[in-house]
C-alpha cells in the first residue's frame, strides 16, 4: 500500500518532512510482509519513536510473550546497537532471548528502583549515541513520560519499547491507557497455540513448534489496526523474524467497513480538499491521526 | 585525609602522616603542625606531633621530646640522643634489660659499637637504631596507598551552598584531570571527600566503566550526588583522589555522547561507556549488567553478570537446550494432576487456573551439581526433569519434578520455574 501511486508517496513525503521540522524522517523496520507492512504509513515498524507492548491477564504480570515478541521484533536493530532493557524485576532470562537468536552480547539489562526510573533511565538510554534499541517495563506511563521518550527517541533515532507489565501483581484493572496517545504504535500480544512439527505420532504428547503469538496491532498512528496470527521464523525464510501464519479477519473488516474514529478521520481532514483526490479513499490517514494525537 | 593522603595508624594512639611535598600547602611544616594539632584538640584529641625523615625519629620525638618538634634533614641524631631508650620502639626484653646496664639515653647505645649491641639486644634493637636514623627503611602499611593522583582545594571562608560545592568539583576534578593528562593517563574511580569543619568527612564517590579524564564528565557523574553532602557549619577543604589509574592514549580525549555521532566512527562501546557510567553511579554498580554464559546446567547458574563494557565471553549457551525468557526466582508449586511416572502432566494448576497440557517435550534431567554441596543436598531426591509444555492456549511453561518415582515414600514435587514467550 504504501508507494503505491507516485504522486501520493510524493505528498506523503512532503507532509512527513512538514511535521517533522527539521527531522530527517524516521527509516523503518519492515515485517517483510506486505500484510503487516501495510498497516504502517511508511511501509515498516516507524523507528525514532516507542511503541506499546502489553498482555492480557496473567500477562500482565509475568510478561512473558510480550517479552519475547519485543525481543524478536528488534532482533534486526541490535546489529546497528546496544540494546538496553530497563525492569524493575530482574526475571529476564538471557539464555531464552538468545534461544529466539536474540544476541544477548548487546543487551544491557537494568534493574531500576521504581517506575520513574524505569522511565528516566529508558529516556536516557534512547538519547545515547550507541544505543540501538530500549526496552522498558513500566506499569502505566502518563502522557508527559510518553512526550518525553518521544523527544529521546527523535534525538538518535532509536527504537523504544514499553512493555505494559505490573511486575508484582497487585490489583488488576489499575493500568491507565492514556499513555497510548504518545506512542507510535500500540501492541497487544497473547501466545497462540503452535503447530507441532510432523511426524509420527509417539506415545505421549507430541513436540512443540516454533512460538506462535496471537499479535493486534490495536493502534498505529498515521496507519490502521490489524491483528495476526506470527511464528517465529525460521532461518530458511530470510531475515526477518516473524512468518505470518494467519490474518485475523476481525480488524480488517472493522476498519472498512466502519472505520475506527482514528482511522475515519482523515475522511474530514481539512487537506482533503487541497490534495489530489487520488489519495484519499485508501491513502493512510497520517495527518488524521496525528492531529488526534 | 584532609593534611596527606597517605596516613598510617600506628598501634592505638598513633598517627603517621607521610607529608613529603604537602606541607608547603600548608605554608611550611611548622605551621602545618600546628594546624593539625590545634585541629586534633578542638576535636577532642590532643595530641603531640613531630616531624622527621623517619618514621622513627617522628614516633620517638613525638612521644619523648618537647612537643613540636622539627627535626632538620638529616639532623635526627643530636635530637634523639638524650631521649631515653623507650623512644626506640624496642621490643620488651631489650627495653627492660638497658636500663640494667646503665644505658639510659638513646646517645650512649648510638656510642656503642654495632656488633656488640646486636649481640646482647637482639637483632631488632639495631634495626630499630637503623630506622630512626634513617640507614634501615621501614615500610609502613597506609589506610591508602601514597598516591600521586590526589588533589585538594582549600578555601578562605567556609563553603556550604550547593552552587558552590558543585563549582569547587568542576575546579578540582579539572585540576586533577590536567594532570592525568599531562602525564597521559587515565583513572577509573574517583573519590571526592568534603572536609568540614567539624572534622567530619563527607565523600562522594565516582566511577567510570573506562578510564577517563574529562573533566566535565567526571563533574557531571559527580554532581548529582552532591545534595548528600551536609555540609554541616561549612566545608573548608575538598580533595579529590583518583584509583585505578592507567595509561590512556590521548586520543581517547573527549568521549562526551554530545560531541561525537555514529557517523564519526566511533565503536560501540565507548559511545556506551557514558551511559553505563551514568547508571553505574546513578543505580549502582549491580544494577546495570551483560549477561554471559556461565558453564553449568544448573539453569539457575548458567548466567554470570558481566559488567556490560567488559569483553565478551568465548561460550555459548547450548541452543539445543531451550531456556524460557521469563526465568522465576524462586520456582512455584504447581497441582499436578493425571501423574504418569516419567511423563509430563496431563494437566496442572497454577495460580489458580487450570491448564490442559496439549504439547510437551522432555525430559532435560539436570542433576545438582555434587561438587559443590553435601552428597545429601545432590542426591536423586534433587534430580530435576524438566518439561517443556504448552498449554490449550499457546502459553509455554517450563516446568520440573524435582525427584523421581519409586525410590521410596516421598512423592515427587512438580514446580514451575520459567515461562516461554
Amino acid at each position: 500500500m504504501a508507494g503505491a501511486k507516485p504522486a501520493l508517496s510524493a505528498l506523503r513525503a512532503q507532509i512527513a518532512a512538514l511535521e517533522a521540522g527539521t527531522r530527517t524522517p524516521p527509516s523503518v523496520l519492515p515485517f517483510g510482509d506486505p500484510r503487516i507492512d501495510g498497516c504502517f504509513p511508511a511501509g515498516g515498524l516507524p523507528r525514532g519513536g516507542w511503541h506499546e507492548v502489553g498482555g492480557a491477564g496473567l500477562e500482565e504480570e509475568t510478561s512473558a510473550a510480550p517479552a519475547a515478541f519485543s525481543a524478536l521484533m528488534l532482533r534486526p536493530l541490535a546489529a546497528r546497537g546496544a540494546v538496553v532493557w530497563v525492569m524493575r524485576r530482574a526475571d529476564l532470562h538471557a539464555p531464552g532471548l538468545a534461544g529466539l537468536g536474540f544476541p544477548t552480547g548487546r543487551l544491557i539489562q537494568v534493574r531500576a528502583r521504581d517506575e520513574a526510573e524505569v522511565l528516566s533511565v529508558l529516556e536516557d538510554a534512547l538519547a545515547t549515541v550507541g544505543v540501538a534499541a530500549a526496552i522498558g517495563e513500566a506499569e502505566s506511563p502518563d502522557l508527559k513520560a510518553g512526550r518525553r521518550l518521544q523527544l529521546a527517541c527523535e534525538r538518535r533515532g532509536a527504537t523504544g519499547v514499553l512493555l505494559r507489565r505490573r511486575p508484582y501483581g497487585g490489583a488488576a484493572g489499575k493500568i491507565r491507557e492514556v499513555s497510548g496517545a504518545a506512542a507510535q504504535t500500540r501492541w497487544r500480544i497473547a501466545a497462540a497455540p503452535s503447530q507441532p512439527p510432523p511426524g509420527l505420532p509417539g506415545l505421549g504428547l507430541p513436540d512443540l513448534g516454533p512460538p506462535r503469538w496471537r499479535v493486534e496491532l490495536e493502534r498505529c498512528r498515521g496507519g490502521r489496526p490489524g491483528a495476526w496470527i506470527l511464528e517465529q521464523a525460521e532461518a530458511a525464510d530470510g531475515p526477518h523474524p516473524f512468518r505470518l501464519v494467519s490474518k485475523l479477519a476481525d480488524h480488517d473488516v472493522a476498519a472498512e467497513a466502519a472505520p475506527a474514529p482514528s482511522v475515519g478521520f482523515a475522511d474530514s481532514s481539512p487537506r482533503g480538499g487541497a490534495a489530489p483526490s487520488v489519495g484519499f479513499a485508501d491513502s493512510s490517514p497520517r495527518g488524521g491521526a496525528a492531529n488526534a494525537a | 585525609m584532609r593534611f596527606s593522603p597517605a596516613v598510617a595508624i600506628d598501634g592505638l594512639d598513633g598517627l603517621f602522616l607521610d607529608v613529603e611535598g604537602v606541607s608547603h600547602l600548608w605554608g611550611g611544616e611548622a605551621a602545618m603542625l600546628d594546624d593539625l594539632l590545634a585541629r586534633l584538640e578542638r576535636w577532642g584529641a590532643p595530641a603531640r606531633g613531630a616531624i622527621a625523615d623517619t618514621p622513627g625519629a617522628a614516633w620517638a620525638l613525638a612521644r619523648y621530646a618537647k612537643d613540636r618538634t622539627i627535626a632538620p634533614t638529616g639532623g635526627q641524631a643530636p635530637l634523639l640522643a638524650p631521649l631515653p631508650v623507650a623512644a626506640l620502639r624496642l621490643d620488651e626484653a631489650a627495653q627492660a634489660q638497658l636500663p640494667r646496664l646503665g644505658l639510659f639515653q638513646v646517645g650512649q647505645l648510638l656510642a656503642l659499637p654495632r656488633a656488640q649491641l646486636a649481640r646482647r639486644f637482639g637483632l631488632s634493637t639495631v634495626l630499630r637504631l637503623d630506622q630512626a636514623l634513617g640507614a634501615a627503611r621501614e615500610a609502613l602499611v597506609f589506610r591508602r596507598p601514597a598516591t600521586p593522583w590526589f588533589d585538594r582545594l582549600a578555601f578562605f571562608e567556609p563553603i556550604s551552598a550547593l552552587s558552590d560545592l558543585e563549582r569547587v568539583t568542576g575546579d578540582i576534578c579539572a585540576l586533577l584531570c590536567a594532570r592525568l593528562e599531562a602525564e597521559g593517563r587515565g583513572a577509573r574511580r574517583f573519590e571526592l571527600v568534603f572536609h568540614r569543619l567539624d572534622g567530619k568527612d563527607q565523600p562522594v564517590r565516582a566511577g567510570l566503566s573506562r578510564p577517563g579524564r574529562d573533566a566535565a564528565r567526571i563533574a557531571k557523574l559527580l554532581k548529582p550526588k552532591l545534595d548528600t553532602v551536609d555540609p554541616g557549619f561549612g566545608i573548608e577543604v575538598v580533595t579529590l583522589w583518583a584509583a585505578e589509574v592507567e595509561p590512556l592514549s590521548s586520543a581517547q580525549r573527549g568521549l562526551d555522547a554530545d560531541d561525537i555521532d555514529l557517523k564519526g566512527g566511533v565503536g560501540l562501546g565507548e559511545g556506551l561507556a557514558p551511559l553505563v557510567d551514568r547508571l553505574v553511579n546513578r543505580l549502582g554498580q549491580d544494577r546495570v549488567w551483560r549477561a554471559d554464559p556461565h558453564q553449568s546446567h544448573v539453569p539457575e547458574r548458567a548466567v554470570v553478570r558481566r559488567a556490560p563494557l567488559d569483553p565478551p565471553s568465548e561460550d555459548a549457551w547450548d541452543p539445543d537446550r531451550p531456556r524460557p525468557a521469563r526465568l522465576l526466582r524462586r520456582p512455584e508449586a504447581i497441582e499436578v494432576t493425571a501423574k504418569l511416572p516419567d511423563d509430563p502432566p496431563v494437566q496442572f494448576r497454577w495460580r489458580g487456573k487450570s491448564r490442559r497440557v496439549r504439547l510437551a517435550e522432555g525430559p532435560e534431567r539436570i542433576g545438582q551439581e555434587w561438587w559443590r554441596k553435601a552428597f545429601d543436598e545432590a542426591g536423586p531426591g534433587k534430580v530435576r526433569d524438566y518439561y517443556r509444555v504448552e498449554d490449550e492456549t499457546g502459553e509455554r511453561f517450563w516446568i520440573f519434578r524435582a525427584g523421581l518415582y519409586g525410590d521410596g515414600e516421598t512423592v515427587p514435587k512438580w514446580w514451575l520455574h520459567g515461562l516461554f514467550g
